[in-house]
C-alpha cells in the first residue's frame, strides 16, 4: 500500500457524536491506519468571511502543542462540499460528564491526578506564549486510558506581544477570573489558573463552585465566595472598566473554606487559595503549582489508568452528546 | 548552536508520568525558550540552509513550467478542435513556443516586487508589525513551494493578508476588505486560502524576531546599565534608540529576506542590534559569554587558572565567536540586495497572466490570423 497524500488523508465519518457552537463532531477513521478519530466539520454559512476563524486558530495552535495533556491534531482537510475538517485523536469522556456522574466515587488521589495532568498541559501552552482562555470541565477530556487532554482551543491566542488590546469576553462565565470579570484589557496566563482553581473546586464539590446567572450575578458569586477585591490586596483594581458599586464581602476565613471544602486537606485549601488569588499578580503560575506541595502529600495522584472513567455497566460511553 | 532567547527564566518540565505510572511532579528537567523553539514548526519544518532554498525554489520554477506547458497544450487542442482552419494553416506558429515562460532569475525579482506590495497592502489598512510580518512569511513560504506560473501572485498577496490578519487578531471583513482594494472579489481571495492553508502545512504560528528583540532590549538595559553603566556614553536614550533602529532593521531588511529561513529568531534579533551599532552589540555579547565583568581586565585573565576553568573560559570564547559569525552570516543574508522595476515587473505580471490563461493567448493569435 503506497501512503501518498491521498491515501494518508482518507477517513470516514461513522456516527455524529456532538454538536458545538460552530462544529459537529463525529467519530470516525483514517482508512489506512483504522486508527479511531473525532472529526470536527465546521459548519459552513456561519461565517462568510471565508474559513472560519476559530478553526483555523484552532489549527494554528495545537498545531504546535505536541504534549499528553493535550488534545493532538492529527490532521485537517477540506472535504468535497468545500467544508473545513479537523481531524483529533479521539476522546470518548470529559471531565463534566464525571463530574455529573453521581455514581462515580472521586477519591482525593483522583482529584489529585486530574488537577495534575490539567497543569501540565496548561503548563505547556503557557511556556509556548499560548493562552488557553476557555478551560471548563467539558473541554476537559479524558482518554479510555484515563489521560485528560486539555480541548476546545477555539478561543486560544498567543500572549506576551506588547501593547496588544486582549477582549475580556472569554472563558465561560463560571470559571472567569475577576480581571476579566472587571474587563481589563491586559491579561495574562493567570486567567487560565483561575478556571483551573475553580474547577479544582468544583472537583471536590461535585457542583459548579460559581454559577453565576448572568454576567452581573456572576460578580455577585465570586466575590460572596472569595470576597470582594479592593484596592488594599490588589493595587489598582478600582481603575478597571467595570469596577464600581461593588457590594463588599469579606475575604473568608480560613475556617468557612474549610467548612465548605470539608474533604479537603490543608495543602489542598493552600493550592486552591492560590489558584484563586483575587489579584492576578498574586495567583500562582503554572510552575509554581506544578511544584506545590499538594502533589508530594500523601495519597499521591492516581496513575491515569487507575482513574474511574464512567460508571460501570452499558459499554455505550457516557458522553452527553449535545453541548 | 544555542542563544538564550530572551531573559525569561527557564520553566520546569514536568510533563510525563514517571516509570512507575504514577504521577509526581517532582521530576524538575528544564526546558529553554530555545529547546521549545526547537519544537516548533517553524524550526522543523521551515528551516532551510541557503542552498536548501535555491534549490526548492529552482524545483518550483521547474514545476511551474511544466504545469504551464500542460495548460497549454490543453487548451491548444481544444482551439484546434474549433478552429481546425486556422490550425492547418498556421498550426507551427501556434505551439506553446508563444508562452513567454518565466525564468528562475525573473521570478525572484517578481515575488520580491510582490513582497514590497504586500508592506504597501499592509500600510494601506494600517496593519500592526505582526500581521505585516505573518503575510510576509506566508508569502515567501508559499513561493518556496510554488510557482508564479501556476498561482498568480497578486491574488496570493490579497489572500494571505486577509488571512494572516484573521490569524493575528485584526480581522477585517471581507467586504470591506475588497471595497478597500480596486478590482478584487471575495471570491477569488477566499478561493485561495484553503490552498495556502495547506501549502503551509497548517502550520499558521510564526515566530517573528520583534519578541526577542524586546527581551535583549530589556537585558541590554540590565547588563549595560545596571548596578552602573559599563559604558560612559551609553544610557537609557541610547539604547533606546538602538532598539527603535533595530526595529526598523528587521522591517526593512529581516523579514523580507531569507534569515528567518536560517536562522532562529534570537539570533535574528542581535544580528539586528549588531548591525546597527556593533559596539555597544559587542560589549553585551563580551558581558553575557565572556563574562567580561567591567572589571575583568587582562590582568586577571594572566593569572595562573585552574585548567578546568580555564577550559570554561575556552568554551566560551569559542561560543561567542561562533556567535559573532553567525551575526555576521546572518546580516549578510538580511541585507541582499534584489533590485526590482515596476515596470519590469508589471510585464512578468502580464506573461504570467497569459500563461495562466493560455486559451486567452490562443483566442488573441487565431484572431489576429483569421482577421
Ligand atoms: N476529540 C473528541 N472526541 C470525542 N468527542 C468529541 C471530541 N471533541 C468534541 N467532541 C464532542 O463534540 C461536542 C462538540 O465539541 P466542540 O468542541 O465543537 O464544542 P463544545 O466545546 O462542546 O461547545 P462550544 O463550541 O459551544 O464551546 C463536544 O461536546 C463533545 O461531545
Amino acid at each position: 500500500m503506497k501512503f501518498d497524500g491521498t491515501t494518508l488523508h482518507k477517513y470516514t465519518k461513522e456516527k455524529k457524536v456532538g454538536e458545538g457552537t460552530y462544529a459537529v463532531v463525529y467519530v470516525g477513521k483514517q482508512e489506512f491506519s483504522h486508527r479511531q478519530v473525532a472529526i470536527k466539520e465546521i459548519k459552513t454559512g456561519l461565517f462568510k468571511d471565508g474559513l472560519d476563524m476559530s478553526a483555523i486558530r484552532e489549527v494554528k495552535y495545537l498545531k504546535e502543542l505536541r504534549h499528553n495533556n493535550v488534545i493532538e491534531l492529527v490532521d485537517v482537510y477540506m472535504s468535497p462540499d468545500k467544508n473545513l475538517n479537523l481531524v483529533l485523536e479521539y476522546l470518548p469522556c470529559d471531565l463534566e460528564v464525571l463530574i455529573k456522574d453521581t455514581s462515580v466515587v472521586f477519591k482525593s488521589s483522583d482529584i489529585k491526578s486530574w488537577l495534575l495532568m490539567t497543569l501540565r498541559g496548561l503548563h505547556h501552552c503557557h511556556r509556548n506564549f499560548i493562552l488557553h482562555r476557555d478551560l471548563k470541565p467539558n473541554n476537559l477530556l479524558l482518554s479510555p486510558d484515563g489521560e485528560l487532554k486539555l480541548a476546545d482551543f477555539g478561543l486560544a491566542r498567543a500572549f506576551g506581544s506588547p501593547n496588544e488590546d486582549l477582549t475580556p469576553k472569554v472563558v465561560t462565565r463560571w470559571y472567569r477570573a475577576p480581571e476579566l470579570l472587571f474587563g481589563a484589557k491586559h491579561y495574562t496566563g493567570a486567567v487560565d489558573i483561575w478556571a483551573v482553581g475553580i474547577i479544582f473546586a468544583e472537583l471536590m464539590l461535585r457542583i459548579p463552585y460559581l454559577p453565576g446567572k448572568d454576567d452581573v450575578d456572576q460578580l455577585d458569586v465570586t466575590f460572596k465566595a472569595l470576597g470582594t477585591p479592593t484596592e488594599q490586596i490588589w493595587p489598582n483594581v478600582s481603575s478597571l472598566p467595570n469596577y464600581d458599586a461593588l457590594k463588599v464581602y469579606p475575604l473568608p476565613s480560613r475556617q468557612e473554606l474549610r467548612n465548605r471544602f470539608s474533604a479537603a486537606t490543608d495543602k489542598a485549601l493552600d493550592l486552591m487559595i492560590m489558584m484563586t488569588q483575587l489579584d492576578p499578580s498574586r495567583r500562582f503560575d503554572t510552575t509554581r503549582c506544578l511544584q506545590d506541595d499538594f502533589f508530594l502529600e500523601q495519597p499521591l495522584a492516581t496513575s491515569p489508568k487507575d482513574l474511574p472513567t464512567k460508571s460501570s455497566g452499558g459499554d455505550e460511553k457516557r458522553r452527553k452528546t449535545n453541548a | 548552536m544555542t542563544i538564550p532567547a530572551t531573559t525569561r527564566p527557564k520553566a520546569s518540565e514536568s510533563g510525563k508520568s514517571s516509570k512507575d505510572g504514577s504521577l509526581t511532579p517532582s521530576e524538575k528537567k528544564y526546558v529553554s525558550s530555545d529547546d521549545l523553539y526547537r519544537h516548533s514548526s517553524q524550526y522543523n519544518l521551515w528551516s532551510f540552509t541557503q542552498a536548501q532554498l535555491d534549490e526548492m525554489r529552482r524545483a518550483a520554477n521547474e514545476k511551474g513550467r511544466k504545469a504551464a506547458l500542460q495548460r497549454f497544450e490543453a487548451a491548444r487542442s481544444s482551439a484546434e478542435a474549433e478552429n481546425p482552419a486556422v490550425f492547418a494553416a498556421h498550426g507551427e506558429e501556434l505551439t506553446s513556443n508563444m508562452l513567454e515562460l518565466i525564468t528562475y532569475e525573473e521570478e525572484q525579482v517578481f515575488l520580491r516586487f510582490i513582497c514590497l506590495q504586500i508592506i504597501q497592502i499592509c500600510a494601506h489598512f494600517n496593519m500592526p508589525t505582526q500581521v505585516r510580518a505573518t503575510a510576509m512569511s506566508f508569502f515567501r513560504k508559499f513561493y518556496l513551494v510554488h510557482s508564479v506560473m501556476e498561482y498568480r501572485p497578486k491574488n496570493v498577496a490579497y489572500t494571505i493578508v486577509f488571512l494572516a490578519a484573521k490569524l493575528e487578531n485584526y480581522f477585517i471583513l471581507i467586504e470591506s476588505f475588497c471595497t478597500r482594494i480596486p478590482k478584487t472579489k471575495a471570491a477569488d481571495i477566499l478561493g485561495l486560502e484553503f490552498e495556502v492553508l495547506q501549502t503551509l502545512q497548517f502550520t499558521l504560528l510564526v515566530h517573528h524576531p520583534f519578541r526577542p528583540l524586546w527581551g535583549f532590549f530589556l537585558d541590554f538595559q540590565l547588563a549595560l546599565l545596571h548596578p552602573s553603566p559599563v559604558m560612559y556614553d551609553v544610557s537609557v536614550d541610547t539604547i533606546g534608540k538602538l532598539y527603535d533602529q533595530a526595529k526598523t532593521w528587521l522591517n526593512e531588511y529581516a523579514l523580507l529576506s531569507d534569515a528567518p529561513f536560517m536562522f532562529t529568531p534570537p539570533q535574528i534579533a542581535l544580528a539586528a542590534f549588531y548591525d546597527c551599532d556593533k559596539r555597544i552589540t559587542d560589549r553585551y555579547l563580551r558581558l553575557k559569554y565572556l563574562s567580561e565583568g567591567p572589571d575583568s581586565m587582562e590582568t586577571i585573565a594572566e593569572e595562573e587558572e585552574d585548567p578546568a576553568v580555564s577550559k570554561h573560559k575556552q568554551t566560551q570564547k569559542e561560543q561567542y565567536d561562533i556567535l559573532v559569525k553567525t551575526l555576521k552570516r546572518c546580516i549578510v543574508v538580511a541585507k541582499q540586495e534584489l533590485p526590482t522595476s515596476r515596470e519590469e515587473s508589471a510585464k512578468i505580471d502580464e506573461r504570467c497572466f497569459f500563461i495562466l490563461s493560455p486559451q486567452k493567448l490562443l483566442k488573441k493569435k487565431i484572431k489576429a490570423f483569421s482577421a
